[in-house]
């Protein structure tokens, strides 16, 4: 008996392409109290969230070009809670005018085992820092308040050593791909927290080229 | 004469009882309001019915000070009987509020001077008034004339000096630092300054270029071909999520990984 033809493809990815719309800036710990009673004040109306995250960024480098980054994430706050795994792809470079920084984004749960995985996939860690901070909602848009420290011993999330003075501000949303709507909204969000904080649009890479040349 | 007096008080009285039912039919309203709505009330519909209330009492004391209105302190409302007896008609004029026209009730709804408490504070008031002077107290009216009108105009010239002033204030205290917002993201991005190769030791905020690590292995900053990248070609291969020819993308390294996995070493040749 002949198995019967396959005229469909089988169906081989199951998600959306999600893109991240991010606008960074930072705030003084002076001016956190102030920044997060504005932030209170403008978003949804929930109980504060506070979180604690450890970050491992792990590398496989190929044999030419960029290495492929995947960041992990745990929570320090609810230690049995899935890891979270995370991959952005490079900033798309289409439109100048647009307000925000666009890049692909892909997103996982993961069970307690994921470091031990990626270290047998080939996977070395190349950084890792603890993020602890707040976190607000506005419909679709989500702002992090976040300081972060680095990990003196690595391994070790009790030892940190802040990295800095400031607070990082993270305003992003997730949208399917070719949604654009959102970097107005984004905007008019950013220009309610001047002057306090500035959030605008910081190109990673070209971070690295400066650095790269010093 | 004495007719157009009587004609005259008849009118105002008859005046001043509609405006006094206006008044409390306005206050039944709200005290209901207030006491079974309590929950859904906001506070600009409570200021509307202080509002009414106000605008009531106002109309009567515009009545009262009409000129056609008789100067109510010369008449006297002087009680021709009281008896202890309820009186029906009485009780249901005054919707049962006063059912019995007593000795008791003369005080509160015939009195004419104010409460003996009023009474007193208002004598303390005008001794200490004419005890200080009149220059003196000239000179305090003054004072809070100009304070009053200082007020006003600064609450009446409101955007242009109101933002000069409070915008110098900010300048002085900058929030941000936007070369901690760089050293920052790049924490974030790539790892600068948290690199675990790094010897842990203080490092100034918002320095960049802590200059590549030479020690240990290869860090991000460093595009360097690691040895032994061929077995984890393979890897590569099935590791590396989707998005080939995504517009307006910069190439990244995934399509690389995938041409060298299945150019050599794949493991099920067909």
């Amino acid at each position: 008996m002949e198995a019967p033809q396959v005229t469909v493809m089988p169906v081989t990815g199951g998600t959306i392409n999600m893109m991240e719309y991010l606008l960074q800036g930072s705030v003084f710990d002076q001016a956190l109290e102030s920044l997060l009673h504005r932030l209170r004040g403008l978003c949804d109306n929930m109980e504060p969230e506070t979180f604690t995250d450890h970050e491992l960024v792990y590398l496989l480098k190929g044999q030419q070009g960029n290495p492929f980054i995947l960041r992990a994430r745990r929570s320090l706050s609810h230690p049995t809670s899935p890891w979270h795994l995370r991959y952005l792809g490079q900033p798309e470079v289409g439109d100048k005018s647009r307000h925000a920084l666009v890049r692909n984004c892909v997103d996982v749960a993961a069970s307690h085992s994921l470091p031990e995985f990626l270290n047998e996939m080939g996977f070395r860690m190349d950084h890792e820092f603890v993020a602890n901070g707040h976190i607000f909602r506005k419909g679709a848009m989500k702002i992090v308040v976040s300081k972060l420290s680095r990990i003196l011993v690595p391994g070790n999330t009790e030892n940190t050593e802040r990295l800095s003075l400031s607070f990082l501000v993270e305003l992003s949303v997730l949208a399917p791909a070719g949604q654009d709507t959102m970097s107005e909204d984004m905007r008019s969000f950013a220009e309610q927290l001047k002057p306090l904080v500035h959030l605008e649009k910081i190109d990673p890479s070209k971070q690295s080229a400066s650095f790269m040349g010093t | 004469m004495q007719q157009r007096e009587e004609k005259q008080l008849e009118a105002a009285v008859e005046s001043l009882i509609s405006r006094v039912a206006h008044v409390k039919n306005a206050l039944h309203s709200f005290i209901y309001k207030l006491e079974n709505e309590y929950e859904r009330l906001t506070w600009p519909s409570v200021l509307d019915n202080f509002a009414l209330l106000s605008g009531q009492l106002n109309t009567i004391n515009k009545l009262l000070k009409n000129e056609k209105t008789p100067s109510f302190r010369n008449q006297v409302i002087i009680p021709l009987l009281l008896s202890p007896d309820r009186d029906e008609d009485l009780a249901k004029l005054t919707e049962l509020r006063v059912p019995v026209f007593s000795h008791e009730i003369v005080p509160d709804y015939l009195r004419t001077k104010p409460d003996p408490e009023v009474e007193e504070q208002e004598k303390q008031l005008s001794v200490e008034a004419a005890r200080i002077g009149p220059e003196v107290a000239q000179k305090q009216i003054q004072t809070l004339n100009k304070l009053c009108s200082n007020l006003l105009e600064k609450l009446n010239n409101p955007r242009d000096d109101r933002d000069a002033e409070s915008s110098a204030i900010r300048q002085n205290k900058p929030s941000f630092n936007p070369a901690d917002t760089n050293a920052l993201v790049g924490a974030v991005a790539f790892g600068k300054g948290l690199s675990k190769c790094r010897p842990p030791g203080p490092v100034a905020p918002g320095h960049p270029g802590q200059g590549p690590m030479m020690s240990g292995g290869p860090t991000l900053q460093q595009v360097t071909i690691g040895g032994g990248s061929n077995q984890q070609a393979v890897m590569g291969g099935p590791g590396a999520p989707q998005q080939p020819g995504q517009p307006g993308k910069m190439p990244s390294s995934i399509k690389t990984n995938i041409k060298s996995a299945s150019g050599s070493m794949h493991p099920y040749n067909r």
